[in-house]
């Protein structure tokens, strides 16, 4: 790891701060200023002025709001993310944080048949470009990929629990058969995806000199595929699977709703609803935290694999 | 690329731009697939259109009577009826009216005024309002999407009748104001992250444009920035836009569907795939009216189905251009 790369990460981690604070500041301004209140979420349709005033007061909801900010911020740096208005006597760390944990197992499960699929499937097609079966494959996973979730839903739980009878649906644990169908539900739309971009980057490395030369010094065709083909192609696929790992833990909402998961997708919607001010601020905070420390990893990742980012050539920074 | 260095700079760049836009279309013209993407896609736009004109009942004309019900397709209704007795083909397509409406709308908000109009900006001007416009996109697309979609409709929600009482109250709309509100809503939670991958594109599209012979020669002829940016700049952009656009599309249609069914989006008295599908989902109903889902989603499910694989074949189109240009 040259001096190049360390100063392009830190660059690439400060510049993140002010991304963080921009988002906190966005959201935090837009549920303050929606109409409603967190009052009226905490004591429902009646309440005396006292009660009001006196919530009001011990949340700090009479502050100006750059006040109220930054007291949250405040809170935050300590790890405190607010209370559950939903939940009465819950703050919104004990809410959100076992319900992130099951989605983002069940997330992971799903990723890896996402890429576990989609990769095979995707240089499959490629080898086979120019016959029938490259348009046909891409085109089933594309048409799986166009059912909405709620009816993909539908459609599996009576399949695998009416017609067959096989699994109970209801849910009793991350890890038990019941949650065969669920995953599947989550995973199967997103080979389509996956498929079509190593699609994409195997035609691209087929075109290459060395798998000329691969093939001219008699290679065997398996050789080939495995060691040249795919292993040059999968290089582009980190940023795909880096870009997907925020995504496994905020969970699938039509998932979760369908199949009674306690996850956090269900928890987001409800919170919405409620709605509960303080989880949604977490989670929206949460989500955007990930998303960006993916981003930086991925270059940190691609300064090890490519040498030449190592460098500070061939990607223009 | 290659082609256009053994042409006179002083050409004018409309006389090139036919033909390579032709063969785009002839690449596209050679894939069936994508032939049978565009024939449902017209034929989608087109009922969803005339839904008025060519719906065979009323949308809410209700017959609330046993042999009216839940009946299976049958000559007097095509695609059979709902919980009221209500024609499921008519349903569907005042529905499809709802999704080519929305997606025309973001089409143009968030494709063409923002995506197109931002990046155009962004990669021409470039200095701070570069910086500016591509910041904006990272810190909106860095935020969880759904959740944000989510709390813009409801936080919205509550002010529904207010806005729809005075809309009624001052303007010609009468019973549709409602259903304008609450559409101006998914819109409004819609628009802030369609633009973001159009814009991007546009962008680097501008900047490798902007460094031709002959934009350079135009800008020395004095040309004005904006004859510049339509004569010159957006002929080169056009067409990966599109491909952008296309691309796109599904996830747009599927916002509205999604947010209809979770009872956020377009609901009764209008109609939606997403609330129609709301209605004859479940798995006891399937089992017992499995046709409803059917005729119920599958039209949009087509329609999803035909921009996916109408986006994927003008990516293909593209790569294989590039390629053989190296």
């Amino acid at each position: 790891m040259g001096p190049g790369l360390a100063g392009y990460i830190i660059r690439r981690l400060l510049w993140a701060i002010p991304v963080l604070f921009l988002i906190s500041i966005t959201v935090f301004a837009m549920l303050r200023l929606a109409p409603g209140s967190p009052i009226d979420a905490i004591l429902g349709q009646r309440y005396t002025e006292e009660q009001a005033a006196v919530l009001r007061d011990k949340y700090g909801y009479d502050d100006p709001l750059p006040v109220q900010y930054v007291k949250y911020i405040g809170n935050l740096a300590q790890g405190d993310l607010g209370v559950s208005t939903r939940h009465r006597d819950f703050t919104a760390s004990e809410i959100i944080w076992p319900k992130i944990w099951i989605s983002t197992q069940l997330g992971l499960i799903a990723l890896v048949i996402v890429f576990g699929l989609g990769i095979p499937v995707g240089v499959y097609a490629a080898m086979a470009r120019g016959t029938f079966i490259d348009p046909l494959t891409i085109a089933f996973w594309l048409a799986i990929e166009a059912i909405p979730t709620f009816v993909l839903v539908t459609l599996t739980s009576w399949f695998f629990a009416l017609k067959l009878g096989v699994i109970d649906l209801g849910y009793e644990g991350v890890w038990t058969p019941n949650m065969i169908v669920p995953v599947l539900v989550m995973s199967l739309p997103g080979v389509a995806g996956v498929a079509r971009f190593m699609r994409a980057s195997v035609i691209g490395v087929l075109g290459e000199d060395y798998i000329r030369t691969a093939r001219a010094k008699g290679l065997k065709e398996q050789t080939i595929v495995l060691t040249h083909i795919t292993r040059n192609a999968l290089l582009p696929m980190i940023t795909v699977i880096g870009l997907s790992l925020p995504g496994i833990t905020t969970g699938s909402l039509f998932v979760e709703v369908g199949f009674g998961i306690p996850g956090i997708a269900n928890e987001s919607l409800q919170a919405v609803l409620a709605p509960d001010y303080d989880v949604i601020l977490a989670l929206v905070l949460f989500g955007a935290t990930l998303f960006v420390l993916a981003n930086v990893a991925i270059d940190i990742l691609y300064g090890f694999i490519d040498p030449r980012v190592r460098v500070g050539v061939g990607r223009g920074q | 690329m290659a082609s256009e260095t053994t042409v006179p700079v002083l050409l004018p760049e409309p006389e090139l731009a036919p033909p390579r836009r032709f063969r785009t279309l002839r690449d596209l013209l050679r894939k069936k697939i994508a032939l049978l993407a565009i024939a449902y896609l017209a034929i989608f736009y087109a009922c969803g259109l005339l839904a008025p004109f060519i719906a065979p009942y009323g949308l809410n004309d209700q017959q609330l009577t046993v042999e009216t019900r839940l009946q299976p397709p049958s000559a007097d209704h095509l695609l059979g009826t709902d919980r009221l007795g209500r024609d499921m083909l008519t349903r569907v397509l005042y529905s499809a009216r709802t999704t080519v409406v929305f997606t025309i709308v973001i089409v143009i908000s968030g494709g063409l005024f923002l995506g197109l109009g931002l990046g155009l900006l962004a990669g021409y001007r470039g200095g701070w309002v570069d910086t500016a416009i591509m910041r904006t996109g990272e810190v909106l697309s860095g935020m969880p999407t759904l959740i944000l979609m989510l709390a813009i409709t409801a936080s919205f929600r509550g002010r529904i009748n207010s806005w729809s009482f005075w809309l009624e109250d001052h303007t010609f709309l009468g019973d549709d104001s409602k259903t304008l509100v609450k559409f101006t809503i998914i819109s409004l939670a819609t628009v802030p992250f369609a633009w973001l991958g159009s814009s991007r594109i546009v962008r680097s599209q501008v900047l490798a444009i902007r460094e031709q012979a002959y934009v350079t020669a135009a800008e020395s002829l004095g040309a004005t920035t904006p004859r510049i940016l339509i004569r010159h700049v957006l002929p080169g952009v056009m067409p990966l836009f599109l491909v952008g656009l296309s691309s796109g599309m599904a996830g747009i249609a599927g916002a509205e569907v999604a947010l209809s069914y979770l009872g956020l989006g377009i609901d009764e008295p209008a109609a939606s795939f997403g609330n129609l599908i709301g209605d004859v989902n479940g798995t006891r109903f399937f089992e017992q009216y499995p046709y409803l889902l059917v005729a119920g989603a599958g039209p949009v499910i087509l329609f999803l189905f035909s921009w996916n694989l109408l986006g994927d074949a003008l990516v293909d189109v593209f790569d294989r251009r590039q390629n053989s240009h190296r």
